[in-house]
């Protein structure tokens, strides 16, 4: 059994657990494992789950942000699909193995991989949901049974944007019990699919917790607990609601699996309080590198908006033609330098890259907050430095991360550094693992951490399947009793079967002719200036 | 007689509708859509659609046909110049205009 919780981390947890709100998580603690999971860098949720999901890394895995350039080289972006995924899922490799299972509300499973068993996919918008059923049929089944609502189970962009960008205060009780609802209809699915057929091995993911972080971090930080209004306080209760549930359905899915099973819980990421918004395109205008277009998107308010809904215009943002860095999209917290490809293209001249590059991140790590006179970038990668594989050339040429760990806006403003109006959560390194079952360690608190790569090849080895040579991490002895190890050895397997990408269509003199005359008639029909 | 030319005369602007109605009538009675999919079905006015929904629906037809598509241009293009909505005829359009490239019928799924 595998349970992940998004966004999941030991600073809210333990507190929860020792106000007695979460005893089941803190039974499992004490009868198994427990241990702090390093996240990916960035420490984000795709390709951090997409990471736990097949045990490989994002550079191998292909999935390094919520967005990908829509070709090589292009200013566009695209999302992405299963089809971005270049390896297996776990659940695939144990379906090979001739195990059965069921895999709901991890991301990226759409269109669906063939399985031994039932999948329903995460992170669709809501009207698609459908098409992230595996088998198809699937989704009429527990759509008829339980009645639920597609809407409530897949993702709606205006709500979820409203846990990074914030809204008005009397949405929160109600934008909290969507969540709780969005849990629980996931829990009905599994709990139907577990009585009509049980199968050798589930992964279910909650991510009402991201959420709610996200959005409610000072109702739910004890730290912030003294400087709650009357209102807060009802959102601070309404919020542990959302806890209390995930501890309820923790105990159903360790009934479920039996004493004969392992049981593991793991977040993607950690999390923590986000104080302040950087306006990373707005510095490297000011320090020469970015050219606006007229009117680029700008946070007139000076709300602390990160610009999710500028991503679609982040071509038309800039001049490019003066543009030699950007800021590629409000998550990554990448950037991304322009080598010059042709001559008299824009852009830097390739033997001018590595200086350029390096003379950037010192600029970056050198400049202070005129407010505090500190640094607000803490940590400048280099593209290889954090990613390798196959997709490295994908990923952003530098990477930051800043001194409250929080999300870069990539919209203009007339402050580089602005306070956020209040406290919100953002992500942070250190997730949670926690675990139990025959063989594991009890009482155990694993010294240093484990990382994400740790657990792929840990519950292949709990179902009995040789662990694939090309997985990145071998299995975590240290969780394991010797004894145990010792009748139970770990078995190699062959690699993981290739995954092969869509191909692009390729784009003809015609095929431009063809898009000229959409927009022609688009603008003959009045929709185009 | 070339790729382009095959595929021309078995991928028809008709079968292109043919297929995006379909991907379309497996969804709407998930959002209680009871009209009949036409050429001038709007995606946002008529279908409910936000813009994420645009996107997914681009990636149902890429996988329909196998193919990547620009797509992501296409619609950052309509988002720039304020294009307030979408026909099913403009995406039936826009991917005739690209399918019309070297590809076969292998991998389209019927």
């Amino acid at each position: 059994m595998l349970i992940g919780i998004d966004g999941a981390t030991f600073d809210i947890l333990d507190p929860l657990m020792d106000q007695g709100i979460m005893p089941v998580l803190q039974g499992m603690i004490d009868g198994g494992v427990r241990a702090q999971l390093d996240s990916v860098v960035p420490p984000l949720t795709p390709p951090a789950w997409v990471t736990l999901m097949t045990g490989r890394s994002p550079g191998h895995h292909g999935v390094l942000d919520f967005f990908t350039p829509s070709a090589p080289g292009s200013r566009h972006l695209r999302t992405l699909t299963s089809h971005h995924v270049t390896a297996e899922y776990l659940w695939q490799i144990a379906s090979r193995a001739g195990c059965t299972v069921t895999a709901l509300n991890y991301p990226y499973m759409t269109p669906p991989r063939p399985l031994n068993g039932y999948s329903l996919s995460g992170w669709i918008p809501w009207r698609h949901l459908r098409r992230g059923s595996y088998p198809a049929e699937l989704f009429d089944e527990i759509k008829g049974l339980l009645g639920f609502g597609a809407h409530d189970m897949g993702m709606d962009l205006k709500i979820e944007a409203k846990c990074i960008d914030g809204c008005d205060p009397a949405e929160y009780l109600d934008w909290i019990d969507l969540h709780l609802r969005r849990e629980r209809n996931w829990m009905d699915t599994l709990r139907y699919l577990r009585q009509k057929d049980p199968t050798d091995f589930i992964a279910v993911l909650f991510d009402g917790t991201d959420k709610l972080q996200h959005l409610c971090w000072r109702h739910v930080d004890p730290a912030y607990a003294a400087s709650l209004s009357p209102a807060d306080q009802q959102i601070h209760k309404r919020s542990l609601e959302l806890y209390r549930q995930l501890d309820g359905f923790i105990a159903e899915i360790i009934a479920m699996a039996g004493p004969s099973a392992t049981v593991v819980i793991a977040s993607d990421h950690g999390f923590g309080p986000t104080v302040e918004t950087f306006y990373l395109n707005a510095w490297l205008h000011a320090h020469g590198y970015l050219a606006w277009a007229e009117n680029p998107p700008t946070d007139e308010a000076g709300e602390g908006r990160i610009g999710l809904e500028a991503l679609s215009r982040l071509s038309f943002m800039l001049d490019w033609s003066r543009t030699t860095a950007h800021a590629v999209t409000s998550s990554s917290n990448g950037i991304r330098i322009r080598v010059r490809r042709e001559p008299g293209d824009g852009g830097i001249a390739p033997e001018e890259y590595d200086g350029f590059r390096a003379r950037l991140a010192d600029e970056l790590l050198g400049w202070e907050d005129p407010a505090t006179g500190t640094p607000v970038v803490t940590r400048v990668w280099r593209r290889e430095e954090i990613f390798d594989g196959p997709h490295l050339a994908e990923a952003p040429d530098l990477t930051l991360r800043l001194r409250d760990y929080g999300f870069a806006s990539i919209l203009n403003s007339d402050r580089l550094v602005r306070p956020r109006p209040y406290v919100m959560g953002t992500h942070r390194p250190d997730g949670v693992f926690v675990a139990c079952g025959p063989g594991l360690r009890r009482g155990h608190r694993v010294e240093g951490s484990l990382s994400l790569l740790d657990v792929a090849p840990l519950l292949l080895y709990a179902l009995d399947i040789p662990v694939p040579a090309d997985l990145e991490r071998p299995v975590p002895a240290q969780l394991f009793e010797p004894a145990w190890l010792e009748q139970h050895p770990v078995k190699v397997g062959a690699p993981t079967e290739p995954v092969r990408p869509l191909q692009s269509a390729a784009r003809s003199t015609e095929d431009l002719e063809g898009e000229q005359e959409v927009l022609e008639r688009l603008r003959a029909l009045g929709y185009v200036e | 007689m070339g790729n382009r030319e095959r595929v021309m005369e078995t991928l028809t602007r008709e079968q292109i509708f043919y297929d995006v109605r379909h991907l379309l009538d497996e969804l709407k009675g998930d959002w209680d859509y009871e009209d009949e999919i036409t050429h001038d079905t709007r995606l946002f006015a008529d279908l409910g659609f936000e813009s994420i929904d645009a996107v997914a629906l681009a990636a149902a037809i890429e996988e329909h046909y196998q193919r990547h598509l620009p797509f992501a241009e296409y619609l950052a293009d309509l988002v720039q110049q304020e294009v307030p909505d979408i026909t099913v005829d403009d995406i039936v359009s826009f991917t005739f205009a690209h399918l019309g490239a070297p590809c076969t019928m292998e991998g389209v799924q019927r």
